[in-house]
């Protein structure tokens, strides 16, 4: 069985993000890291491995250069190969080019099961797996709590948990499934496995392997146009009153004076 | 030759070939043990006159022990009379071959037989005392709190017994040799007159015998003895003297070692297949680090002062060494086969302890559970009372590194931490962007590097503040470094701080055995720090203090490095700072780990602290070299402490025996937990409210008008877990 974990490497969320002239993320300016909802799907495919599932596992990531850190840190935690689709045309893609790419890409390695995080920490769109499994017509389930795959059944079942009721759910494989954070902490790479994941193949593949046309991604081709970014500006420190007896008064005029009578 | 000499020739030189042969066999075991085990760092060998010192103090002069009064004069005193007690014994081989045989020059002087009977007589009483101590602190009497707890007490009790019988074998064949007219000494030996006197009535003949018989007995004890002592934990007799010749100096506390495979420091970017990280099996250690073992005498000092073992977690620095020194005994048959057909045939119980995993829960039939390994602070205390210059921590932490760099192992919430270090640079997980808040509320302007444009420290800074996660990003520990700032500011100290390129100094990792994870973290501070020019740093954290003075020289960072107290104190010593508004409290200083023990620093947050008018300082009964830890060391600060006792609720207990109104420290960690465990002790709503509070803030009270220091804060709710991390 091949199972494909969709990752994607992204800019460190506790850092300062800045955008480039023409309004994507400036990626090149910060540290990246392997998205950390992506690390749960990792650690899923992982543990169906180690249960005994008899599977290959490989990882798809679409980005620039620096994106194969995402692969290694992956790789670091298990599983067995990588691949880097990587072309310059593909700066400023949105969600539909991207699954575009993706779904040329998993044609291209061929997949059982295609595992993704329920979101990416950077544009937090979670809209790919979707777009994907349209775009494969395969059957999808998103959102997942947990998952297990009964190979000789060519089956995997997840639990959804909704608001108000826990869905089981059945698909046929080849299927695409997005795990959500409760799926279980995702584990720590030890500086051997690090070691060992540096040696683990990865392939690098480009529009033009995929038979993808550049016209067809970018931020050309894109469906929605960024019009302007503007940084949020930084959280002002909070007022502290210390009450001498005048405190009430100071609240309500700090009220009043933003509109709260 | 008579019949007489002739049975005590044979029998006594049968006695010592066959001692002599088990001995040797068992020696020579212990030799390929060590030749099978790690070679040491280079240089550990070389600096004779440091060793040559060091014996003289420790060994001859027993400091250390010394510093237990009465077990320390017992033991002083048996040390001493073993030295010259070895004289009767070679009187004693002689008179196998010369029936009045005297050592050379001085050995028919009166002198030397009444020494060597007071010896004998002295012996004999330091044996008592060791009874007597034993009883008293029995650990069926007193159970964990008894440092004798776990150690092995049937051998030792042996050895008392056998020392009493070196000493009256020998007593007896010399009274019986003053009777038959062969006893060396004239006059002098008072004690041997004295059992002479006692034989007198068995006449010529029997004192002959029992001269015959108690020499030879003299010898065969003497020689059991030898074959009991190379079996025993009292191989600390000779292993101990090369130990503490081998013994880190000045001692192994502040940096720890770096990660070392076959002697050679591994290099963490291009490592070999078959390094070692850390220790994975016992004879992953070093031979020095196997002669540690070997040189633990199962005393219990460590035990006695260790802060987990006080607040009832599983370990015990004493238990740890003497179940690693088990361990590797047991495995040395497994270990010294030849092949794999010797070892298969090797008994069931030698095999199994062959394969025991070095670390492992009870289940897992494991040598050192992981319970036991990962409560250690890291304090010291035990390297700092072992008589015998046993380096604990460094064994602790490769244990960990072995457990963190290949197995992945260690307590879930230290991921945690590991994780935001990685991310985020800072143990909270914040990020860069916030290491500047600290600064907001301060009435004067905080350089940060960049400001001005330039990316190098102007000429005019005389120190780059090194403000450390805590002191930048937690409320308490932003205090301090508002404190420390505006008092330099006072002084007219130009200072500049790194503001978000800062990232953690990386101790927490290095002690939680992440030494993949320090490198990154201390290099790419060093090519910061090297970058901007840094020569003299300031710090506020005495985990901060402790990598960049220490450990940054292993990472080729070389800086001078003072703690804020040291600072401070020369500030006021010099006049640029004079405390004039009196502080009328009553406070008591807490000695951080760090800062105390691994860096000697004990003086100058007294100093400050002597200097500040109305200032009483009250000290607590664990001070100083003695201070016991706060629980946050050794990146127990971000585990949860979940066996036993809280130690910084138990510290916190100690401390406020004293009634302070204030609780000092010179450590933002050790401000989080006594402020935690102050908190816990006083309740909700206090009687009287004890603030837990850096020195710098006390001195800042005294040097700024009344009035214009910022408000105490609230005393700290309790509650707040040790780890404090949000994932
Ligand atoms: S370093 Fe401290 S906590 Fe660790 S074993 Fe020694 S005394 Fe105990
Ligand atoms: S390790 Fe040192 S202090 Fe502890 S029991 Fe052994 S000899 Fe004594």
């Amino acid at each position: 069985m091949h199972v494909v974990v969709l990752v994607k490497h992204v800019p460190e969320p506790t850092a300062t993000w800045s955008f480039a002239d023409d309004l994507t993320l400036d990626r090149a300016a910060v540290e990246g890291r392997l998205s950390e909802l992506d690390e749960y799907a990792v650690e899923q495919a992982v543990r169906l491995v180690e249960s005994g599932l008899d599977a290959r596992v490989t990882y798809l990531t679409l980005g620039p250069a620096k994106a194969v850190e995402g692969l290694r840190k992956a790789l670091s935690m298990g599983g067995d190969d990588g691949v880097h689709v990587v072309d310059p045309a593909v700066h400023g893609s949105d969600a539909l080019a991207t699954s575009l790419v993706l779904a040329k890409a998993l044609q291209h390695i061929g997949f059982d099961l295609v595992l993704a995080g329920m979101a990416s920490t950077d544009a937090e769109m979670s809209v790919v797996p979707a777009m994907l499994a349209e775009r494969l017509g395969v059957p999808q389930v998103t959102f997942g709590g947990d998952l297990a795959v009964d190979a000789a059944a060519g089956t995997v079942t997840v639990h959804r948990d909704g608001d108000d009721a826990t869905e089981e759910v059945v698909a046929a494989l080849p299927a695409v499934v997005s795990l959500t954070d409760r799926t279980g902490q995702p584990r720590y790479p030890s500086f051997k496995a690090i070691m060992a994941g540096k040696k683990k193949p990865v392939q690098t593949l480009t529009l033009a392997d995929l038979g993808v046309a550049p016209e067809q991604v970018g931020a050309a081709a894109a469906g929605v146009v960024v019009r302007s970014v503007s940084v949020r500006p930084p959280k002002q420190a909070g007022q502290v009153v210390v009450d001498d007896g005048t405190a009430a008064a100071v609240v309500a005029d700090f009220l009043v004076a933003r509109g709260f009578a | 030759m008579t019949r007489g000499m002739t049975f005590r020739l044979l029998v006594g030189l049968l006695v010592t070939a066959a001692a002599l042969a088990l001995a040797g066999r068992r020696l020579h075991v212990l030799y390929r043990l060590g030749r099978l085990a790690q070679p040491v760092a280079p240089g550990r060998t070389t600096g004779a006159a440091a060793v040559l010192r060091a014996e003289v103090v420790e060994v001859l002069g027993q400091r250390r022990l010394l510093r237990w009064t009465l077990p320390g004069l017992a033991h002083l005193l048996t040390f001493w009379g073993f030295l010259l007690l070895g004289l009767t014994i070679v009187e004693g081989y002689g008179a196998l071959f010369v029936r009045d045989f005297a050592l050379p020059v001085v050995g028919r002087q009166a002198w030397l037989g009444a020494l060597e009977d007071t010896v004998a007589l002295l012996t004999l009483a330091s044996v008592v005392v060791f009874a007597a101590i034993r009883l008293r602190h029995a650990p069926a009497r007193e159970g964990r709190r008894s440092r004798f707890f776990g150690s092995h007490l049937d051998g030792a009790w042996l050895i008392l017994f056998m020392i009493t019988n070196v000493v009256w074998t020998l007593l007896l064949y010399r009274g019986a040799q003053v009777n038959t007219g062969y006893f060396p000494f004239r006059s002098g030996a008072y004690a041997s007159e004295a059992v002479a006197r006692l034989l007198e009535p068995l006449g010529e003949r029997g004192n002959t015998v029992v001269e015959h018989v108690g020499v030879v007995l003299a010898v065969t004890v003497v020689m059991v003895f030898l074959v009991l002592v190379v079996h025993s934990k009292h191989l600390h007799i000779g292993a101990a003297v090369a130990n503490v010749a081998l013994a880190r100096r000045p001692r192994a506390l502040g940096a720890l070692q770096p990660v070392r495979s076959g002697g050679r420091e591994v290099d963490f970017e291009d490592p070999g297949e078959d390094d070692l990280m850390g220790v994975g099996k016992v004879e992953d250690l070093t031979w020095k680090g196997l002669l540690d073992l070997a040189s633990c005498t199962e005393c219990g000092r460590c035990q006695s002062q260790c802060p987990a073992w006080n607040t009832g977690k599983p370990l015990s620095p004493k238990l740890f060494v003497m179940g690693l020194r088990d361990h590797a005994l047991a495995k040395a048959p497994y270990l010294l086969a030849a092949d794999d057909a010797a070892r298969a045939a090797l008994p069931d119980a030698a095999r199994a302890e062959g394969e025991r995993p070095l670390v492992g829960t009870a289940q897992e039939n494991g040598v050192i559970d992981p319970d036991v390994l990962w409560s250690c602070t890291t304090c010291g205390a035990c390297v700092e009372q072992c008589p015998v210059d046993i380096e604990h921590v460094d064994h602790v932490v490769d244990l960990r590194r072995h457990q963190m760099l290949m197995e992945s192992a260690f307590p879930e919430e230290a991921g945690i931490m590991l994780r935001n270090l990685e991310h985020a640079g800072d143990p909270w997980g914040r990020g860069g962007g916030h290491r500047l808040e600290w600064a907001e509320p301060l009435p004067f302007e905080v350089r940060v590097l960049g400001d001005d444009g330039a990316d190098r420290l102007p000429d005019d800074v005389e120190y780059l503040f090194w403000v450390g996660c805590a002191g930048a990003l937690d409320d308490a520990a932003q205090r301090t470094t508002r404190a420390v700032a505006t008092l330099l500011h006072e002084a007219g100290v130009s200072f500049m701080t790194l503001g978000g390129a800062e990232t953690c100094t990386g101790d927490a990792a290095r002690r939680a055995g992440n030494e993949f994870l320090f490198r990154m973290l201390a290099q790419a501070n060093v090519e910061t720090l090297d970058a901007v020019g840094a020569r003299r740093i300031v710090v506020t954290c005495a985990h901060c203090f402790n990598a960049l003075a220490n450990e940054y020289p292993q990472v080729g960072g070389h800086y001078e490095v003072v703690h804020h107290t040291q600072l401070l104190a020369d500030l006021v010593a010099s006049g640029r700072l004079t405390p004039v508004t009196p502080v009328e409290t009553t406070l008591t200083y807490h000695d951080a780990c760090y800062l105390g023990r691994h860096n000697r620093i004990f003086a100058p947050p007294r100093e400050l602290l002597g200097a500040v008018p109305g200032v009483r300082l009250a000290e607590p009964p664990r001070t100083r070299e003695r201070s016991f830890c706060c629980g946050a060391g050794g990146a127990r600060m971000w585990m949860d402490e979940t066996i036993g006792t809280r130690i910084g609720h138990e510290r916190a207990r100690e401390l406020l025996e004293l009634s302070p109104d204030v609780v000092t420290a010179a450590c933002p960690f050790c401000i989080l937990m006594l402020g935690d465990g102050v908190a816990a002790h006083l309740g909700p709503e206090p009687a009287r409210p004890v603030e837990v509070t850096d020195v710098a803030e006390i001195l800042l009270r005294s040097v700024l008008p009344a009035r214009a220091a910022e408000p105490a804060p609230e005393p700290a709710e309790p509650a707040e877990p040790a780890g404090g991390t949000t994932p």
